[in-house]
Formats: structure tokens, sequence, C-alpha cells
């Protein structure tokens, strides 16, 4: 684990230089185990800063609120903004740079590795701890989370506390920085697909029932968009706003304009928001798992992702967040693409 | 006659192409089932997957999209992006757990007349014995 006060003191030197406007990083949260994003824009405020397995957000979703806020200003501070990124973090990077949504010089990435292992999983973590808040989550000598609250110290082995997308994750160290912390520790992946493989062993009705079952708890909150890094479309399809609504506009036009989904959260419309969704991130989605995390109805939107991830590598060998030059996957074609399903 | 269930089957077919082809076999008299509603597009590269999974929702039992030949596009490589992005989404309507069979994707010249009739009379075929889609369908 990379040491907080490396991290401290890296961040502290660029805000002293003034290279950057301010920093993102971790800190402390008031009510519950895990840490909360952290503005940083002066020196004295880097002692907030926090580092450990409990950091699992990805804050590159701030460059997308940054970008807008900053066209909003007359006169912008054009300095980069200060990012900490994690190893699936630096791949959403990649990905807006790819799609010019942000330029290089837009931002300066602290990038951590998360060597050995990776965050934990919120989820697991509650159930571990029973209502309880931790006090410190750290990793030990010998690769254990140990977890401090006000009773006790627990010791728990990586695997049963790891978020899911860490156990499959293929490169848990930053592929674009500008400061690099920690090793980059590869380690073999046996089965980077293990989560969906088993939906795709199970016969067809039953995939069915499963989903049908998952997507039906689906209320709409669209807080899996409002997270997602790569949702960052000024108008979104499945609002139904996107119809410009003036004075002059009819009654009849209102009637006739096209509206793909209904807002009610009837499961036929819930299909079409998170196969819509899973569709609009195929080569774009790179395993954060921020949107399975916040939905509160724990619908395993992750599952969806990760079947699109799994197809791009198979069939056109396309891997998301690797390289921020080559063309993106659904805006490029092979000759020899495959077409066996074609008749 | 009545009592047999008669599938809905929507065919999004290109302007240049499948549609051409259609319309041979039309004017050559050829007979097919008269179950395909026929949605002419500019492009299969045009044919976005709401377009696919609206036709779902509104009631079809089968969707079919169909293009020019691999080359052949003319637009130059329309039909290639389709290839791409219908791959996905057959693959995740597979993966969802929707029949294969229920949506399929064809390259039809404007010289194949024929291979249009015989693709939707199979279509039809399969369509009949699945029996209707209710799983994507809005509930009315």
């Amino acid at each position: 684990m990379v040491s907080l006060e490396d991290l401290k003191k890296e961040v502290k030197k660029i805000l002293e230089e003034g290279k950057v406007k301010y920093v993102i990083g971790y800190k402390r949260g008031t009510n519950s185990s895990l840490p909360i994003p952290a503005f940083i824009r002066s020196a004295e405020d880097v002692e907030k800063l926090i580092w450990d397995p409990s950091c699992i957000h990805n804050l590159s979703r701030y460059l997308v609120d940054e970008k807008r806020s900053k066209a909003r200003e007359k006169k912008p501070d054009e300095r980069p903004v200060g990012l900490i990124v994690k190893g699936c973090d630096s791949r959403a990077i990649n990905v807006l740079l790819q799609e010019k949504f942000i330029n290089r010089d837009d931002v300066f990435l602290i990038g951590v590795s998360c060597e050995h292992a990776g965050v934990l999983d919120e989820k697991k973590l509650n159930k571990k701890l029973k209502g309880k808040e931790a006090k410190n989550i750290e990793f030990s000598k010998n690769d254990n989370f140990v977890i401090t609250t006000e009773e006790a110290k627990i010791e728990i082995p990586v695997k049963e506390m790891l978020a899911e997308r860490c156990l499959e994750c293929k490169a848990n160290y930053p592929v674009v920085y500008d400061v690099f912390l920690g090793e980059k520790v590869s380690k073999k992946l046996d089965d980077p697909f293990k989560s969906i493989e088993k939906i795709e062993a199970i016969p067809r009705e039953e995939k069915w029932a499963f989903w049908k079952k998952q997507l039906d708890k689906c209320i709409r909150c669209y807080a899996c968009r409002s997270v997602c890094p790569m949702c960052y479309c000024d108008e979104c399809v499945i609002d139904t706003i996107n119809f410009a609504v003036t004075a002059d506009t009819t009654a009849d036009e209102k009637a006739q304009k096209i509206k793909w989904v209904e807002k009610s959260p009837a499961f036929s419309e819930n299909f079409v928001y998170h196969f819509v969704r899973a569709i609009h991130l195929a080569g774009r989605c790179i395993d954060c798992g921020e949107c399975e995390r916040v939905c509160p109805l724990d619908i395993p939107i992750r599952l969806l992702n990760k079947k699109l991830e799994k197809e791009a590598k198979e069939l056109f060998n396309y891997e998301a967040g690797f390289d921020s030059d080559q063309p993106s996957l659904v805006s490029c074609f092979k000759d020899e693409d495959p077409e066996d399903f074609i008749r | 006659m009545g009592d047999e269930f008669e599938p809905k089957l929507v065919a999004f077919l290109c302007k240049w192409c499948s549609s051409a082809g259609s319309d041979l076999a039309g004017v050559s008299r050829m007979e097919y089932p008269s179950n395909v509603v026929p949605i002419t597009v500019m492009c299969s590269g045009s044919v976005s997957p709401l377009y696919i999974l609206d036709a779902f929702n509104k009631g079809a039992d089968g969707v079919l999209v169909s293009g020019c030949h691999p080359g052949d596009c003319h637009y130059i490589k329309g039909n290639y992006y389709a290839r791409r992005r219908i791959a996905f989404v057959k693959k995740l309507l597979e993966y969802i757990g929707l029949e294969p069979q229920r949506f399929q994707m064809s390259w039809i010249s404007a010289a194949e007349g024929t291979k249009y009739t015989q693709i939707i009379k199979d279509f039809v075929k399969e369509l009949k014995s699945l029996g209707p889609q209710t799983k994507l369908r809005r509930e009315q």
C-alpha cells in the first residue's frame, strides 16, 4: 500500500508550486466507515487527506462537473485539476482523453498503485461490521485487511472483503499519470470474467428469470447514470426533455414527440434503460464498479457492462482505457470482424 | 385459420440494397408471408439499438436488420459499423435471456429478391414455433 505520507508530500508540493487549481482526493467521512471526496485547495488542508483500502470512489467523475463549471466562468483558472487516481480511475481518464472530452493538460494525475490488493467492498464491509463503524482500515503485513472499530480490531483475509471488480482487475496500477506512487505489481489473472460466466452458463429461462427479478427492482433514480464518468452527454436519450418546448410548440407537436422510454419504473421500461446504458458503455466502461456501488436496490449493473467488455475483447480484441490514441470501439471496424450470425 | 398464431416481424431494410431487394420480390410477384412490417432506413448503420428495443417494446415478435453485403454499402462503410453494433445487441439480448432467433441480421442485395423471401419465410416459421414474444413487451 502506498504510504499516506508520500501522497501528502506530493500533493503539498504541487499545491505550493501552484501547478494545480486544487486536488481531488479522499478524506474521512463523518457518518460512515467510508471516506468522502476531498477538494484540497491549500497546503494546510493536505492534512485532511487519507489513503486506505476504503478509498473506493472513482474521482474522475468530477472532471465532468469541472468542465461544465469552467465553461460558465468568465475568466476561468486555466491551471489543471489535480486528481488522485487508482488503476481503474486512470483508465477512465484515458477514455475521456480518447473521446477528446478533456485534454491531457486539464488534469494533473497522481497515480497510486493498488499494489497487492485493491479496495474493499462497501456491502461486504457493512455485513461484516453489522452496523458498527470502522475507525480505521489498513493493510497488515501479511496482506489482510485490518479494520479497527470502537470495540475491536478485526483482521480479514483480502479475498473475502475485496470489491468484485478488484478480483477481476486487469491492471491494478495507473496507466496514465504525472506522478506515480507505489510499485507496479502485475498479478496473474486466471479468470477475468468469472462473475459473468456463471450467468452465461445457466439455461435461457433461468437467465431471464434472474434479470427480470433484478431489473424489476429498479426505481429509476438514475444514480448509476449520475455517478458514471462516461455518462457525460449534455442530453440523454432516456430523458424526455430533450425536445425544445417553446411558446410556439403546439399541443400536437408535444404529443407526437419521440419518447423512447416511459418514466414509469415498469419492467419493460427499466429494461430499455439498462440495455441502452450498457450499449452506450460498450467499449467505454472501464469497470470501476461505481454504478453497482451506488445502486440503492443492489442491482448487479456491473454484470451487464462486464458482458460487453468480454464481447469486445473476444470478438474485436478491444480493451477500453489502455490506449488513449486508439479509435473507439464502435467508430471503427475491421474487414475480418465476425459475421457468422448474419444470414 | 384464425386460431393460428401470426407473429409480427419488424424488418429494418436499408434503402439501397435490402429495401430494393424486397421491392424486387414484390414486382416479381414472389410469395412470402404478410407478417413482416418492412421499414426502410437510409442505411443499416443508421439503425440504433433503440429502434430494435423499441420494436420489441411495442410488441414485435421478431426483428430483422438487413443491409448491403460488405463492400457494397452506398455509404462505403455503414454496414461495417452496423455489423459491430448489432453483434453487441445480439449478444446482450441472449445474455438477458431472449431467444436468439428473435433477432436476426442479414445481407440482402437489390438483386436478391429470392433471398429476401426465403429469409422472411424461415424467420416467420421460427417465430411461429417460438410463440408470442412477451418478455420485452410493454404492458398496456
